[in-house]
């Protein structure tokens, strides 16, 4: 009895945040994070009562009721170990941006505040599970199943994990490697390149998709040319743009050929060995069937 | 001197909404030169911010600029003079929806895409497009 209390105590626990879109269009995302956390011997607790970040941080400098949503949710997050675990990029942002304003502007501090039921003063700590991976590497030791060599993945961060730099301090904005580490980390070839940073249209897939396909298509190509058979993202937003899109952009572009876009959990819960049913691979608009089979990852 | 004093008004509600000082901005480009939506836009983000230091406000509301920007960043992380363009665009988008003028009719999105898109797609939409 008393080695099996030991052990309890030694699986790490940790405060998770999923946000609206894991519970619904980016299942796989969540699912798959789960698992994999849970093969690292990682608890993600949930937090209780969460609800929407807000999404896309609100710019208006005059409007500081949007911070309410973001804060609100840290501040109950504050009961827990001091830092939270979300893997959204979009809330990751919000969160990080809602953050970094109530330390820097006491006059939105006591405003905030006045409407959250317990005080709050900005020093949750929100961390995305690639900056976890990045400062724990040991949990991988002796835990990856599978053989990845060879796999090329093209590591896109999108817009929200990397700007404002001086707000999110991920990693650089212009040329961030953390990504690639991962990729490397975890026994696949990562490939670089220079659109790696650039926007996939984002929610200007609402209004004028033409835009989004016209972004996500020179990404896509950009990654392509320099060797990428498949993407990983961390965006639930970037992922249906560049998964969902190829469809017309194959239509505006005749020469174009489908690539796979990978969610990094998913990617990582294979090379753990987590079973295919958790991987939500059958949502991938463009299957990634093959390539794995190719791979003899499936 | 009516004119002048609307100008200036409008200079001072855009960057009141923004917190940027607009005269900051001296032209180089850079914003226009790394927007992935740049192309798509009649009046790019540099001419947008040109438009406000002269007060041509009818011309920085008739824009289609502001409603292209992605707040993706770019601009901001690569600009010489740390103006936040996005929150000019931003500023301009709200000057819009304050008066109740949304970009989009929220039921005449396609069904199917709607049924398609993730939430943070359509809330961000929302968020940025609608009053």
């Amino acid at each position: 009895m008393r080695s099996a209390n030991i052990l309890i105590k030694l699986e790490m626990e940790l405060p998770y945040y999923p946000g609206c879109t894991l519970y619904t269009k980016a299942k796989p995302l969540n699912t798959s994070l789960h698992k994999s956390f849970g093969a690292l011997g990682v608890k993600l607790n949930e937090l209780p009562h969460w609800y929407c970040c807000g999404t896309t941080f609100n710019l208006a400098h005059d409007n500081r009721m949007s911070l309410i949503a973001p804060l609100r949710i840290l501040a109950k997050a504050q009961n827990e170990d001091g830092k939270v675990i979300v893997p959204c990029s979009i809330c990751y942002n919000t969160l990080k941006r809602a953050n970094y304003i109530l330390k820097q502007d006491p006059e939105a501090l006591e405003i905030i505040n006045e409407h959250l039921e317990e005080s709050y003063d900005g020093n949750e700590e929100v961390i995305h599970p690639l900056e976890f991976f990045r400062d724990n590497k040991e949990l991988f030791k002796d835990k990856l199943k599978k053989d990845l060599k060879g796999l090329k993945l093209g590591c896109y961060y999108g817009c929200l994990l990397l700007r404002p730099k001086e707000e999110v301090q991920f990693d650089d904005p212009e040329s961030p490697t953390i990504f690639e580490d991962f990729v490397s980390l975890i026994g696949a070839t990562p490939i670089d390149f220079p659109f790696k940073v650039e926007c996939c249209g984002s929610y200007l897939v609402v209004n004028s998709p033409d835009a989004a396909v016209d972004a996500s298509y020179k990404l896509l190509k950009n990654a392509q040319g320099n060797g990428a058979e498949a993407i990983v993202t961390s965006c639930p937003l970037c992922h249906y743009n560049l998964d969902a899109l190829q469809k017309k952009i194959k239509i505006a572009h005749s020469e174009f050929n489908e690539i796979p876009i990978f969610y990094f959990s998913q990617i990582l819960a294979i090379a753990l060995g987590v079973e295919e049913e958790n991987l939500g691979l059958e949502q991938n608009k463009v299957s990634p069937i093959n390539l794995l089979k190719e791979y003899t990852l499936l | 001197m009516n004119n002048i004093l609307k100008e200036k008004d409008f200079i001072r509600r855009i960057e009141e909404i923004s917190n940027q000082k607009i005269y900051d901005c001296y032209q180089c480009g850079r914003c226009t030169a790394g927007c992935p939506f740049a192309k798509f836009m009649d009046v790019p983000p540099n001419q947008v911010i040109r438009f406000i230091q002269l007060g041509l406000k009818d011309d920085v509301l008739a824009a289609s600029g502001p409603w292209f920007c992605a707040a993706c960043l770019v601009c901001q992380t690569r600009c010489p003079r740390g103006v936040d363009i996005p929150r000019l665009m931003e500023a301009v988008r709200m000057i819009h929806l304050r008066a109740k003028e949304g970009l989009i009719d929220v039921d005449k999105i396609d069904k199917e895409f709607l049924l398609d898109a993730p939430p943070l797609a359509l809330m961000s939409a929302f968020s940025k497009y609608t009053y």
